[in-house]
């Protein structure tokens, strides 16, 4: 089995694309700074805290995150249908599954560097410097295995009812609310939606200048359980929606 | 013998449907029976047409066959494998272009397109540049390499998405439409090249059209679906036979009196105009048409003109689907 070589080809041509829609890309990530910017000058204004305006810088730059991350799943998985190239990823040696999952894992490394680049400009230009410690690369991996969960319900939902943009949109709101919800309670309910406790994690991380090793086990245990039972949850949802999309015909449409 | 990866890609049969069916459950409406209990096989090396007006189940069965639909009941073998059981090892012999000009990567370049197929199928640039490079001349697109593939024309992208679906190595092709929306020279490109895929490169496809010159050009056997049963299955000449079309209308000089004609050669009408005599003749055997002429002249009838009425694949098409049932 040459799964390294499917793995390369999917990764491959994720940044082809990326490089091929280069302005669009760009103009999107001004965009979103210019939104950055508003909120994060709009707090200012209301004489937030230090700990506060930390936390936009954070809590933005992991919005932008789950978001692409999000989209990637359900969004990319429609525009696959759209192009008629769905049909195709599904006659492979491999399975779609694995190569949806090798996508994913592109645009990883592309958002992280992009969250990296991002919060070099965000830091810079609001004169608020966080702790960078290179393990938090690993709590965002795990936080984002929920958001890569929910994607899947989406991306499987789509498959179907095909026209599930107007859940997406509620969605990237909800994650607003997730964000903060660590801010705004201590409420049990930050371990169990998803996205809140790593976010929280992170906040500790970068903010608070806790490293890998400050964290306990339970807090990684939650971490863990939160991430892998959205995880799994959403790729038990995606083969259920595949098998029913495959039983109506389903799969080619858009 | 099977491989390593259970497919007995030596065996004659590449493909064996079995009472296949499928119904489509619908949200609060009748259920709609897309393929009825439909059985076939497709040998090693054979191009086999499917033949069929639209909704007569050809483009389910083919999704069937690749996994892509499931099927309500029935069996599918492809090299011997349960392709509803084991769907992705069975498929894994397999490659498909579903619909004309899609199947493609609009943003990616013709170059891009086949490379990414190659390595979607497991196959290392270094093994499928040659075949690459060999698609590329073959149909004209080395101009067109760099190019993204929405800047190609309609032919030229269904020209690409038949190579990315070659680039992938697989035994056995499953085309539905392939020369659909082409122009004429571009639908003959297509054509010999699929039939060169059979005779040179040991290909084993079976191709749906809505186009009857494509499956009598290209195909050997030619399966007639309607509504999503099979009505006919057979060799494009044995089609022709079972209809007896051999229909021929002799133009002769003055008004002989040829009483025999009527009983010996099946002469189905007789107009005399202007000191001609013009006769519709339908043979059973084609080499009758040499006994007639020779009948002719031993009697001295001057034979101004013949010519040739036989049905086309597009007639017997039409009689198949009125007949329903006739050539089961």
């Amino acid at each position: 089995m040459r799964e390294h070589i499917i793995f390369y080809s999917v990764v491959k041509k994720y940044f082809i694309e990326l490089k091929r829609y280069f302005l669009n890309t760009l103009m999107t990530m001004i965009g979103i700074f210019i939104l950055f910017l508003l909120v994060f000058f709009g707090l200012r204004n209301f004489e937030a805290g230090t700990d506060t305006l930390q936390g936009s810088i954070v809590g933005f730059a992991m919005w932008i995150f789950a978001v692409m991350a999000y989209s990637e799943m359900s969004w990319g998985l429609l525009q696959e249908a759209r192009d008629g190239t769905l049909e195709q990823l599904y006659l492979t040696p491999s399975t779609f599954r694995r190569i949806s999952a090798y996508r994913v894992f592109g645009s990883f490394i592309f958002q992280f560097l992009l969250f990296v680049v991002f919060l070099g400009i965000m830091m810079a230009s609001t004169g608020q410097y966080l702790s960078l410690d290179p393990g938090v690369v690993l709590l965002i991996g795990l936080t984002l295995l929920s958001i890569y969960g929910l994607g899947y319900i989406m991306g499987g939902l789509s498959l179907v009812f095909k026209k599930v943009q107007a859940g997406n949109q509620i969605l990237q709101f909800l994650f607003i609310l997730l964000l903060v919800l660590p801010t705004i309670t201590d409420h049990q309910i930050i371990y169990f939606v998803p996205l809140s406790w790593g976010n929280h994690m992170i906040n500790r991380m970068m903010i608070d200048g806790l490293s890998l090793l400050d964290f306990s086990l339970i807090e990684y245990s939650i971490l863990l359980a939160n991430s892998f039972a959205y995880l799994i949850i959403g790729l038990f949802i995606f083969s259920l929606m595949e098998k029913t999309a495959k039983k109506r015909g389903l799969l080619g449409h858009y | 013998m099977k491989a390593l990866d259970g497919l007995e890609k030596n065996a004659d049969k590449v493909l064996t449907v079995k009472d296949l069916e499928k119904t489509y459950p619908q949200w609060r409406k009748e259920p709609t029976k897309a393929v009825d209990g439909i059985s076939f096989t497709v040998d090693k090396g054979e191009i086999v047409g499917f033949l069929g007006p639209n909704g007569a189940g050809k483009t389910t069965t083919i999704k069937c066959i690749c996994g892509l639909v499931e099927p309500t009941r029935g069996d599918i073998k492809i090299f011997g494998m349960d392709a509803i059981k084991n769907t992705r090892r069975a498929v894994s012999n397999t490659s498909a272009v579903l619909e004309g000009n899609r199947n493609i990567y609009w943003r990616l370049t013709t170059r891009e397109n086949l490379e990414f197929f190659a390595r979607l199928h497991g196959r290392s640039l270094k093994e499928a540049e040659p075949e690459i490079k060999s698609l590329l001349k073959r149909f004209d697109l080395k101009d067109k390499e760099e190019a993204p593939a929405r800047k190609l024309s309609r032919g030229m992208q269904q020209k690409l998405a038949l190579s990315c679906a070659l680039i992938r190595g697989t035994d056995f092709l499953l085309l539905d439409e392939p020369t659909l929306g082409l122009d004429v020279k571009t639908s003959k490109e297509m054509r010999e090249f699929v039939k060169q895929l059979t005779s040179d490169g040991g290909k084993t496809i079976l191709l749906s059209s809505h186009d009857m010159n494509v499956v009598e050009d290209v195909c050997e056997r030619v399966i007639i679906m309607n509504e999503g049963k099979i009505l006919a299955n057979d060799s494009v000449n044995n089609l022709k036979d079972v209809f007896n079309v051999h229909l021929y209308d002799f133009i002769l000089e003055g008004e002989p009196k040829l009483p025999e004609l009527k009983e010996k050669y099946s002469v189905t009408d007789i107009k005399y105009d202007n000191g001609k005599t013009k006769l519709r003749v339908s043979l059973k055997k084609p080499d009758s048409f040499y006994d007639l002429v020779n009948h002719l002249q031993k009697k001295d009838v001057k034979l101004e003109e013949v010519k040739n009425l036989d049905k086309n694949l597009e007639e017997i098409f039409m009689n198949v689907i009125e007949k329903e049932g006739v050539v089961k």
